[in-house]
């Protein structure tokens, strides 16, 4: 039986030098392995074809140079460069790193919320790193989605109930109010 | 036989020289990192962001942040190509929209 609370998240607190602690109730915590395992697996989607050159495949360069078709892959891997031909050659070599870094973060946050079966998370100052940009990530994927570009929040604010975005928007308002709750434990001792 | 140079001769020269030393020193670091506005990104976020990859001190990353916020783009460093490409490489780890150009370019 799992001592895991339907109490939802008071977010995240500093406890002691470096330790950072919050806990989730379980729908909460499903929703964010679920949006976690959403991420691992976009980010996993462009698979290159090694089999011309297995030492591009080793240090990581690879054939794409051209940037994603989808939009919120282009929001998480965006140019480096205004310039195509510069965002090419940088996308080239710089692309797989890039994804493997963002999906780091994501398994990071996916392996600690799976194994807080009683709903607390416990990190140090690296995790909640990869905490911060994980939930950004999903932020942004989200944000996309939600077209945040064009949509003031007060628009998003007064979606219909049966509007399928209401529930999206509910969750990036929350992952913002989760994140911020760890940047101002961080920000505690950053002076 | 003897060149005599005048006071303002020596002037003159010593100010082409200065020119010269400084454009070669600043033709070291041309590029910049510049980070753009973006409705998702929390400002908390971004000043945080530029607190841990660049060491700023906390007035200095929101100096910069405001300036992304009201100006839409904030350059945050400068240096040779490849100092901007791997710290334009750290912003996008984070999710911050940045890029690099010549400093000499329009921004």
């Amino acid at each position: 039986m799992s001592a895991e609370t339907e109490e939802q998240s008071s977010g995240f607190t500093r406890h002691g030098s470096d330790d950072y602690v919050a806990n989730f109730s379980g729908s909460e915590r499903e929703v964010l392995i679920n949006l976690v395992e959403q991420i691992v697996e976009l980010l996993g989607e462009r698979r290159d074809n090694y089999d011309d050159d297995p030492l591009a495949a080793i240090i990581g360069i690879t054939s794409f140079d051209s940037p994603p078709d989808d939009e919120v892959l282009m929001r998480l891997l965006p140019n480096a460069y205004a310039e195509q031909v510069d965002a090419s050659e940088f996308r080239r070599y710089t692309e797989s790193t890039l994804r493997a870094k963002k999906s780091a973060n994501a398994m990071s946050m996916r392996i600690d919320l799976k194994s807080a079966s009683d709903g607390c998370v416990e990190v140090d100052h690296d995790g909640a790193n990869a905490w911060l940009g994980g939930m950004n990530d999903i932020r942004l994927a989200l944000g996309v989605r939600l077209n945040v570009q064009a949509n003031s929040h007060e628009d998003l604010e007064i979606l219909a109930p049966d509007d399928p975005l209401r529930g999206v928007y509910a969750v990036y308002s929350w992952l913002g109010w989760l994140q911020e709750s760890l940047i101002q434990a961080l920000m505690d001792d950053a002076l | 036989m003897m060149v005599r140079v005048d006071e303002k001769t020596t002037e003159i020269i010593e100010e082409k020289i200065d020119e010269a030393i400084k454009e070669i020193f600043s033709s070291d670091k041309p590029w910049v990192t510049i980070v753009w506005d973006d409705p998702v990104n929390l400002m908390t976020y971004v000043t945080y962001v530029l607190i841990e990859l660049f060491g700023f001190t906390r007035e200095k990353a929101h100096g910069l942040m405001m300036q992304v916020h009201t100006q839409g783009k904030a350059v945050v460093s400068t240096g040779s190509r490849e100092e901007m490409e791997h710290d334009v490489a750290r912003l996008h780890e984070y999710g911050l929209w940045a890029t690099l150009q010549r400093g000499d370019q329009a921004l």
